[in-house]
């Protein structure tokens, strides 16, 4: 599966790979360790925010339906 | 505005269900969901896991309609917010569409959760809101985009399938085949 920034394809399937990995024997078994792909995801995040800024793609101000909508997150 | 909803199940433990229904993308049976990114993703202080993801899909709104509103856009972008409680056993989904806004809004939540009578079976329901602005085309796009739901809803159960599948096959995460 691509990035929406083409530069960012590689970075995001490496992410995606650490992220799966943590998911499934870590964090669905209760183990609440620590996520090791800190690192993986601020690299590949500045790549994608830099191509969501330059497409020019609205990801802010979205009102979302989701019951969850008014919780503070983490 | 038309409400769409529908229910399914999935005969797999809720666990099975959530780490395809994770990394569901690609697969053969939406070949219309061409990007997905993680824009923001974090445990929360009850132990869920928020994540926010950006999708590049394809819609293909017939020619006809795009030719009427003068939409040129080749790509709708979806932000999607989903919640794991691994505690609960419940995942919840909801997305929304963040361009052509100005023309329609599909509103989808998705809901898995283990059989209250079967731990090894899961149910997912899922229920859409669609608005069309503009009252000329509205029943007729709303009616179009309500059956799109039937045929896509019944392409994602098959896709989770065929991930869940395809990695209990492998045994590797799916990422690593493409």
């Amino acid at each position: 599966m691509n990035s929406v920034g083409e530069a960012c394809t590689d970075l995001k399937r490496e992410y995606d790979t650490c992220f799966n990995r943590w998911f499934a024997d870590k964090f669905l078994k209760g183990d609440r360790s620590g996520d090791p792909c800190t690192e993986t995801f601020r690299k590949y995040q500045r790549c994608v925010q830099k191509a969501i800024q330059e497409k020019d793609i609205p990801v802010d101000g979205v009102d979302f339906m989701g019951p969850d909508k008014d919780k503070t997150e983490t | 505005m038309k409400i769409w909803s529908t229910e399914h199940v999935f005969s797999y433990p809720w666990e099975t269900v959530i780490k395809a229904a994770m990394r569901k993308y690609p697969n053969p049976m939406n070949p219309n969901v061409v990007g997905v990114d993680v824009l923001d993703r974090s445990v929360d202080t009850e132990g869920r896991l928020h994540s926010h993801r950006l999708l590049s899909t394809e819609w293909g709104l017939p020619g006809i309609v795009r030719a009427i509103l003068g939409s040129n856009y080749s790509l709708t972008y979806v932000k999607e917010h989903s919640i794991v409680d691994p505690e609960e056993k419940k995942m919840e989904l909801c997305s929304t569409n963040i361009t052509l806004t100005n023309l329609i809004s599909v509103d989808e939540r998705l809901l898995y959760r283990p059989h209250p009578d079967n731990p090894e079976v899961t149910i997912l329901t899922q229920e859409a809101i669609i608005t069309v602005k503009g009252v000329s085309l509205s029943s007729y796009l709303e009616g179009m985009m309500a059956r799109r739901m039937s045929a896509n809803a019944s392409k994602g159960w098959d896709a989770i399938e065929w991930i869940i599948q395809n990695s209990e096959r492998e045994n590797v995460p799916l990422c690593d085949i493409y």
